[in-house]
Formats: structure tokens, C-alpha cells, sequence
């Protein structure tokens, strides 16, 4: 009897997880499929799945007539760049509070915790205010230096939790070989901890790379414009060519799924895991 | 020794001092600018501006489309939660439960979360477009529908879409933290609470619900935030509108920062934004804390 029971549990949690599976996945397919049917198709047959004609035209048309991979690459300078950056200096900042301010690290993280109160459009406002001041508007440096309020904060508290998992054992043992402390932070401590920095490297990557709202105040010129800014424009454009859309779509997004399914089993401890402690 | 501990003391402080230095510069000193501008008629692009004390305060507090976004704004929040903790809840015991296929569903389910806004505004106003949409020509054919349904101009259905796709959106996230919560349970326990007797109810509110309240609470917290501050989901896929339906507190400043041009007043309400969540927040620290003391 109770068996039986379990069976039944186990398969309604199979047809649950079905179900939620189709939906959360349904929109990457439909942006895929769209993006290789032509205009006609996608018009005359809304509900068809597999494209009759198999086309790459929405592709060319998007990067060699709309300059698509102009964005491309500023977006992938502005994110590199604010990833390197936000790396370095969140590995030295979570490797401080968590090996020299035991104490007064609890609180430091906890502010770090607190800045994720602050809503982005209040600081979207002395931002543009400041940028247009320092001459930074519609600049790719303006762009990174705003990135880097969001990225270094969620950086340094993902990272504490991966830095608290060193035993302070091996750090003495360099220290007793007469290593300084920066030679036992960088030999010692980052390759222990490399997987998780690599995990929150691509994670600051993929939220810099996704961002929006900041690039939409600070940059207007479309040759500076970001991928977020640049679709948005062409959803703006006279004719809504969907097929279009969703080839530049498909650019936009494959990098951050495939990038995300490298670090999903990273990203889950993490983020609490700094946190609740 | 004294010389040697001073040496100490600056070499740990270089470690955290540029983090610090960023935190200050670009997190902590635009509140104070902006708490400075929200006094003042600061214009986007007239340079000229007047300290007018708490005149844009009186102005936002009198107007009642403040009050409208603000409303909207708590049923957008409360709604989406709601969805995202039931769905991703529910969704995680549901992949600790089953033996087979746990990778495969968690990966599937978590792709929402990777998606940048500016494509999940795209995909979805596509799927749900009112003439060639996937799923509204899919509802005619199948005869559930009359009309193309306009899920997303159609002033009774636009809210309740926009909340579904931020449920969506949000529900991995909860779902994946949720999991490794549960992951860490220890499976002794259970064994011993089946050969007391106890029915899957009582394991559930005993062990699960105790291990677990404290990184649900947190998620409760964090995601209150993340919701009522978004921008972006509503910006891209309606604007605020039809006809102001779906303005929220980030919307309203946005136009009134960028469309009016009134970046004082714009100030102002973003300032009110920050007032209520610090208020929410010190609500729900309050309740956290008394969790984890009785966990000890």
C-alpha cells in the first residue's frame, strides 16, 4: 500500500516537473526556431515548430545591415572589463574580511548586503548627473565604472563564502616557508579557490553582459550602444521584422545560458551561503 | 613588536580597500546626491537649479499617480513573490523527491534565470503576439479561444501576463536555493522519523520546514527587493502602459526623471522608494532574527 502510494507521489512530481520544464524552456526554442524561418513564415504559419525553409537570413541581414556585431563587441569589452576588475578587487576584499576582520567582517558583508537594497533608478539619477560632468557619457569606461556597483558587491559576497572553505593550516605553512602575505594570497589561497572564482567571474560576466536600464541612460550614440540598448532599438524601428529580432535575440542569450550552465552547481551555495552566516 | 603589528594592520587594509573605496564612491555617495538633488529643481539639461527644501516631497506625496504606481507597485510585488516561492518551492521538493532525472529538470528550469530582460521581453512579446503569436493563434486553433487573445494590450489580461512572466523569470532562482537548502538536510533523520510512524506531513513541517525557514526567509527578502526595484521586465515589455495600468514606482521616477525632465522630483520619489524598502526590510531582519535565535 504504501509502495503504491510513493509510486503515485513520485509520478504526479514527474508530470509537475514536466509541465514546468516546458514552460520555462518553451521561449529559448521559439527564439531559436524563429530565428532561422523567414518573414513569410513566421507570419503565415504562427504555430508550425520546425521551419519549412531553413534560413540564416535573419542572421545576415542583422549583422551585416544593422551592424549587430558593432554591439557585440562593445558589450563584450564593457563586460570583460568590468569582470576583471570587479574580480581582482572582490578576490582581495573577500580574502581580507574573511582572513584579517573576523568581526568587523560580519558587518562589512552585511553592508554589502545592504547596498542590494538600493534601488538602481535612485542611483541612475547621480549617475548620468556625474558621467555627463566627468564627460563619461556614451563612453564604454562610463559604463564599467557604473557595472561595477553592482558587480563587486554581489562579487565579494559570493566570494566570501568560497574563501571561508581554506583552512587556515595551509596559509601558516607558507607563511612558517617565509611567504609574505600577498605571496600567500596569490600562490596559495587563489588556486585553492579557483573554481568558485571562475563561477562568480562568469556569473559578474553574465549580469554585466545582461544589463540594461544603466546603458539605456548613459548611452545614446548607436555606435557605443550595448546589446540590451541596440535590440531595444530595433524593436523601436519602423518595420517590426520579428525574424530580425529574434536572430539578434539568439546572439544575446546563448552566451549567457551556455555560460550559466557551466557554473549552475556553484551559484546555488553561494549566494545564501554568504549570506546566512 | 609595536612596529611590526603597525605593519600588520596596513597590509590588511590594502586588501580591502578598494572594494571599500568602490562601495563609497559608487554606492554610498550617489544616496547622498541624490538625497541632495531631491531638495533642489534640478533639471536634466538646464544647469540652473533652486534648493527648494521639501517642496518635491509635498509634490510626489499630493500627486495621486503616486499613490496609482505605488499600488501597483505592492500588487506587482506581492503577486509575483507569491508565484516565484510557491512555483520555485513547490518545483524543488518536487525535484528532491523524484530519483531520476533531477539534473535534467534543474537544468531545464533554471534557463529563465540566465536570460537577459531585453530578451525575455522580446521572446515573450513574440509568443504572446496579438497576430502572429504562438500562443494566442495556438488557443484559437485548439478552439479554447474565439479572438487572438492581446495578452499584452487587452487592459484586463496585461497585468496578470507581465506577473506571470516575472514568475517565470524569478521562480529558478528560489527553485536552485531552495534545493541545495534541502540537499543539506541529513537523511538520518527522516529514516528515523519513518520508523517512528511519522506521515510525509509531519516530516515535512518537523524536518524540512525547520532546516530550510531560515534560506527561505532570506529569499524572501532578497527577492522583495529585487521586485519592487525592477525596471526593466515592465519598461521593455509594456512601458507602464496601456494607459498607466502597469506603472510602477520605478517607471513613474523613470518618466519623470527622463520624460518630464525633472531629475529634483524624479529624486524625490526614488528617495521614497528607498524610505519604504529600508522599512519592509527592517520588518522582515526583525522576523529573521527571531527564527535563527530559535534554531539555537
Amino acid at each position: 500500500m504504501r509502495k503504491k502510494k510513493e509510486r503515485l507521489g513520485s509520478g504526479l512530481c514527474h508530470i509537475y516537473l514536466i509541465i514546468l520544464s516546458v514552460i520555462a524552456f518553451f521561449p529559448l526554442v521559439w527564439v531559436l526556431l524563429s530565428s532561422v524561418k523567414s518573414a513569410g513564415e513566421l507570419t503565415s504559419n504562427p504555430t508550425r515548430f520546425l521551419p519549412k525553409h531553413f534560413t540564416m537570413g535573419n542572421f545576415i541581414h542583422v549583422i551585416q545591415d544593422l551592424g549587430f556585431t558593432k554591439n557585440i563587441s562593445n558589450s563584450l569589452i564593457i563586460a570583460l572589463s568590468t569582470t576583471f576588475i570587479a574580480i581582482i578587487v572582490s578576490c582581495m576584499a573577500a580574502y581580507g574580511i574573511v582572513r584579517f576582520f573576523p568581526k568587523l567582517g560580519n558587518i562589512m558583508s552585511k553592508a554589502l548586503v545592504a547596498t542590494y537594497l538600493f534601488p538602481p533608478i535612485l542611483l541612475a539619477i547621480p549617475y548620468s548627473l556625474a558621467m555627463a560632468r566627468a564627460g563619461l557619457t556614451n563612453t564604454r569606461l562610463g559604463l564599467v565604472i557604473t557595472y561595477l556597483s553592482f558587480s563587486v558587491p554581489y562579487a565579494v559576497w559570493m566570494l566570501v563564502g568560497f574563501f571561508k572553505t581554506v583552512p587556515i593550516g595551509i596559509e601558516e605553512a607558507a607563511r612558517v616557508d617565509g611567504a609574505n602575505k600577498f605571496q600567500v594570497f596569490v600562490k596559495v589561497v587563489i588556486p585553492l579557490v579557483l573554481p568558485g572564482i571562475v563561477a562568480t567571474a562568469i556569473y559578474t560576466f553574465i549580469n554585466a553582459w545582461n544589463e540594461f536600464l544603466y546603458s539605456l541612460i548613459l548611452i545614446n550614440s548607436s555606435d557605443m550602444m550595448t546589446v540590451s540598448v541596440a535590440l531595444r532599438s530595433l524593436q523601436g524601428a519602423e518595420i517590426l521584422d520579428w525574424g530580425d529580432m529574434m536572430a539578434a535575440s539568439t546572439m544575446v542569450v546563448i552566451p549567457s545560458v551556455v555560460f550559466f550552465m557551466f557554473i549552475q552547481n556553484k551559484i546555488a551555495g553561494g549566494m545564501t551561503e554568504g549570506a546566512v552566516k | 613588536m609595536k612596529n611590526k603589528r603597525k605593519q600588520f594592520d596596513y597590509v590588511r587594509w590594502i586588501f580591502v580597500l578598494p572594494a571599500l573605496v568602490i562601495v563609497g564612491v559608487l554606492l554610498i555617495y550617489p544616496i547622498f546626491s541624490s538625497l541632495y538633488y531631491s531638495m533642489t529643481t534640478k533639471h536634466l539639461i538646464k544647469p540652473a537649479y533652486d534648493f527648494i527644501g521639501l517642496a518635491n516631497y509635498q509634490a510626489v506625496l499630493t500627486d495621486p499617480e503616486f499613490f496609482q504606481a505605488f499600488f501597483t507597485s505592492i500588487i506587482w510585488t506581492v503577486c509575483s513573490l507569491t508565484g516565484q516561492i510557491l512555483i520555485g518551492f513547490t518545483s524543488a521538493l518536487a525535484i528532491n523527491r523524484v530519483k531520476h532525472g533531477k539534473g535534467v529538470y534543474r537544468t531545464l528550469m533554471i534557463i529563465p534565470w540566465a536570460f537577459p530582460t531585453i530578451v525575455i521581453a522580446l521572446s515573450w512579446k513574440w509568443i504572446l503576439n496579438g497576430v502572429s503569436g504562438f500562443l494566442p493563434n495556438l488557443l484559437v486553433q485548439l478552439g479554447i479561444c474565439g479572438t487572438l487573445p492581446q495578452f499584452l494590450s487587452d487592459n484586463s489580461m496585461v497585468f496578470i501576463t507581465l506577473i506571470f512572466i516575472n514568475i517565470w523569470f524569478g521562480a529558478p532562482m528560489i527553485m536552485v536555493n531552495v534545493l541545495s537548502a534541502l540537499q543539506t538536510i541529513p537523511q538520518d533523520q527522516y529514516e528515523a522519523a519513518q520508523i517512528d510512524g511519522a506521515s510525509h506531513f509531519q516530516q515535512f513541517y518537523h524536518i524540512t520546514m525547520p532546516h530550510i525557514k531560515v534560506v527561505v526567509g532570506l529569499l524572501i527578502v532578497l527577492r522583495t527587493i529585487w521586485i519592487f526595484n525592477n525596471f526593466d521586465i515592465i519598461y521593455l515589455i509594456t512601458g507602464g502602459g496601456p494607459a498607466d495600468l502597469t506603472t510602477t514606482v520605478p517607471i513613474y521616477a523613470y518618466n519623470m526623471g527622463w520624460g518630464t525632465k525633472m531629475l529634483g522630483k524624479s529624486s524625490a520619489v526614488t528617495m521614497l522608494l528607498l524610505l519604504f524598502l529600508l522599512l519592509i526590510c527592517v520588518v522582515y531582519f526583525t522576523i529573521l532574527a527571531k527564527w535563527e535565535k530559535e534554531d539555537k
